[in-house]
């Protein structure tokens, strides 16, 4: 295309732009076009266009002329058209800025839909329903996203007048009708969102420049409900529960991403969408070793089958487990995928105090007596007498008796109780209630919602509480607490640590002969106190007990330059040690 | 317009709200001066409205009771207010979505199932806290509308947002932490006042 594009960037797949000037959403999905990846088409306004805006306040001439010209290329792209009442091209408009931050503007799907529109959409996937839907939504989602302004639920039986009425009404201001200038408004929100309170805050504080301005980009939605042949799922390129090398996912056919998101439907593995679309999982396999190699990390992938034709909506590096996170980050430094330390650093010190956590023995709960059961809120085992009372709680506490706090719910009344039980356990509520919250906040296993008059009634019994499963159990169960040096993808990462970490950390058996700290027999408060670690460590050789093998302490001996800490296990402030480096050298 | 607290019974409530507090903490809640509220917390406990212990007040059974009836006698007008009651509504509502965002904060989806969040997607946590501060913008105007009522309330509208902002910034604890005045700290106690001022049972 050989017009003048002073202000706008289609993503063709032909060059990679400068992140500055797209933003790194935009400059992702032009990646992916680059490697010939199938994303749906997609133009972006420059920041170019925004700082032009946001200098006079309108927007800059011959934008306007560009969008156009942009509609245009993606109706030739997707073969659909923008307002059509066959075909309908919508859209979805999402902010970009080179560096992310908060206070941007979120994305408003599915602009493009009117009264037209969705009778079209409904007529294209059979389903009146679901274009309605999709109406509604962009009316919710514009409300909330572009006029700043929540509607209560708007009700699926109601006319998009009244939701337009109703929308105006919580906005105090009229919604556009036309799609067109809905669009505009959508873009010039986008702008505005630069200038927001948050997003001013937080470029002031980390001193990031203001007249960077954010891009917008726009692409074409792509549905995955329209037909047999349609359908939308994810992928990780390896498993993100075990660290297998193996691609699993999900497939929902007939579909969109909200369906499985709401779990309304139950998706298949995706070995079934083998069967069913065996090309389209065949490229999608792979899309994601393609991309695991090009950005060096597991993949999680969105994509959607439209009418048999794949697309990838989104690619990151994956969220997962620390039993995966150990084993993809020792598969890739082996396969040399990875340097040696740049594996260390896939792994997180509380990945690897989780794994080394305490657990119940093995065949330990089948004879035990379950003496309630709930949600499990807060994973984690531990043994204890009940105690209903929060200060009876601390107080027992401190007189070295581990104990289980036990509450029908919890409030703030409740915290000091909650910080010095072992576990916390309630009968009502579910995995958003206070008890559940804080216990995570905490730390502490927690099961939550075991039934009226189930656990407190069990004050002054000896139980253990099995935050994974939500059982509690009679009796203290017997429980083991994992080695490191046992487990060989540990030992391997504890020999890379060896190597990198910048404090040395001695197991006590293995502890040179100094003179050692004993953070446990300082009579300083509150040694997690930032502050109060390094009065602590300052001037001294090494240092032991305490919180010396957290994060912050181990931050706090790399700063006052011990020559070593003792603990066990030595792999989570080794790893902290590391990972506590890089962020400096980062600085 | 509403009736206030006096300061003897101010600082009571405040203490109601921590339970286990120095005179700091309540001061930081009430806006009164933290001398003030440590000659208060004295005079409540020689008269044995509170116990004191290594420096933390709480409160006793008494004072408990005592400060239910207050409740009622002073907060009767804000019961009965329309407008309060609707902002009341209204944060009940927003309630239920911060506690879903909380505890999106602290568990990661992995692959469908629900695991502890560890911190080790940033993107994960930069996308949760921004979404906190979308929240924040939308809890604003209902802030507004209590405090516009009842003036000391728009305490809690600043230390969330000191909260959110040093969150943005990267610390990570403020958040959630129990162990500081964090989002969801300041936020729960916020809840516990207005339960408080309401007359109203916690709704799990």
């Amino acid at each position: 295309m050989q017009t003048d594009h002073k202000w706008t960037f289609l993503l063709e797949g032909a060059s990679l732009p400068d992140q500055a000037l797209i933003g790194g959403k935009a400059w992702s999905l032009a990646r992916m076009r680059v490697l010939g990846l199938p994303v749906p088409p997609a133009f972006v306004i420059t920041t170019r266009a925004c700082l032009a805006y946001l200098q006079k306040q309108t927007l800059p001439d011959g934008l306007q002329a560009e969008i156009d010209a942009g509609i245009a290329w993606l109706e030739q792209q997707t073969g659909r058209r923008f307002g059509a009442d066959a075909s309908p091209l919508l859209l979805s408009v999402r902010s970009g800025a080179a560096i992310s931050m908060p206070g941007m503007m979120d994305t408003v799907l599915n602009l493009g839909i009117d009264e037209t529109t969705e009778k079209a959409l409904a007529r294209e996937s059979g389903d009146a329903a679901f274009a309605r839907d999709t109406h509604r939504r962009f009316y919710q989602l514009y409300s909330q996203i572009v006029l700043k302004a929540t509607p209560p639920e708007l009700s699926q039986d109601a006319s998009p007048a009244q939701w337009r009425e109703r929308v105006d009404a919580v906005a105090a201001q009229s919604m556009p009708t036309n799609i067109k200038e809905q669009l505009l408004a959508a873009i010039c929100a986008v702008f505005d969102s630069w200038n927001t309170r948050r997003a001013r805050r937080y470029r002031k504080h980390n001193h990031i420049a203001d007249d960077l301005g954010t891009a917008v980009t726009i692409q074409a939605m792509v549905y995955g409900n329209m037909d047999a042949r349609s359908g939308t799922g994810v992928l990780f390129s390896r498993n993100p529960l075990t660290g297998e090398p193996v691609a699993y996912g999900e497939y929902l056919p007939r579909a969109q991403g909200e369906d499985v998101v709401s779990g309304k439907r139950t998706p298949q593995p995706l070995a079934a969408m083998q069967t069913s679309e065996p090309e389209a999982h065949a490229q999608l396999l792979d899309t994601a070793a393609l991309l695991e190699r090009e950005n060096g990390d597991v993949q999680d992938i969105e994509f959607t089958l439209q009418q048999g034709q794949l697309y990838l909506l989104q690619s990151r590096s994956a969220k997962r487990a620390p039993a995966a996170a150990v084993r993809i980050a020792v598969d890739m430094q082996q396969a040399g995928q990875l340097s040696e330390r740049e594996a260390l650093l896939r792994v997180t010190a509380s990945q690897a105090r989780s794994l080394l956590r305490p657990r119940l023995a093995a065949g330990a709960a089948e004879p035990a007596k379950q003496l309630a059961r709930g949600q499990g809120a807060c994973p984690g085992v531990a043994s204890g007498v009940v105690v209903t009372d929060p200060d009876e709680a601390e107080q027992q506490a401190k007189n070295g008796q581990p104990v289980i706090l036990a509450r029908a719910t919890t409030s703030p009344e409740d915290v000091h109780g909650m910080l010095a039980a072992a576990a916390v356990i309630t009968e009502q509520g579910g995995t958003t209630s206070h008890a559940a919250v804080v216990s995570r906040a905490l730390g502490r296993p927690c099961v939550v919602g075991c039934g009226a008059d189930s656990v407190t009634r069990l004050a002054g019994q000896s139980v253990t509480v099995d935050g994974d499963s939500g059982a509690i159990y009679a009796g203290a169960l017997k429980m083991v607490i994992p080695d490191e040096r046992e487990e060989p993808r540990l030992q391997t990462l504890l020999d890379l640590a060896e190597k990198y970490s910048p404090l040395k950390v001695f197991r006590p058996d293995a502890a040179p002969q100094a003179e050692v700290l004993d953070m446990d027999k300082s009579r300083v408060r509150s040694t997690e106190q930032p502050e109060n670690l390094a009065t602590l460590l300052a001037g001294q050789t090494a240092a032991k007990g305490g919180a010396i093998a957290s994060d912050e302490g181990v931050a706090a001996a790399l700063d006052a330059g011990l020559s070593f800490i003792i603990c066990e296990p030595v792999l989570p402030p080794q790893l902290a040690a590391i990972h506590a480096q890089d962020k400096s050298r980062e600085h | 317009m509403a009736k206030f607290m006096d300061k003897k019974n101010l600082v009571l409530h405040g203490l109601a709200i921590k339970k286990h507090g120095t005179p700091a903490q309540v001061a930081a809640l009430t806006d009164l001066d933290e001398a003030e509220v440590q000659a208060l917390l004295k005079q409540a406990s020689e008269n044995g409205r509170a116990a004191e212990s290594n420096g933390k007040y709480m409160l006793t059974p008494t004072a408990q009771m005592a400060l239910k009836g207050e409740y009622s006698k002073v907060y009767g007008g804000l019961r009965a207010d329309e407008k309060f009651t609707h902002a009341y509504e209204s944060f009940e509502r927003i309630n239920l979505e911060l506690k879903d965002l909380i505890t999106r904060w602290q568990t990661l989806d992995v692959g469908g199932e629900q695991i502890s969040n560890d911190h080790s997607n940033p993107e994960h946590d930069a996308k949760i806290i921004d979404a906190l501060g979308e929240l924040h913008e939308r809890a604003e105007p209902i802030l507004d509308a209590l405090a516009a009522k009842l003036p000391r309330l728009s305490l809690y509208k600043a230390h969330l947002l000191a909260a959110l902002e040093k969150a943005e910034d990267g610390d990570r604890q403020w958040v959630s932490d129990a162990k500081c005045a964090s989002y969801h700290t300041v936020w729960f106690e916020l809840h516990e006042d207005l339960l408080r001022i309401t007359g109203q049972q916690r709704q799990e």
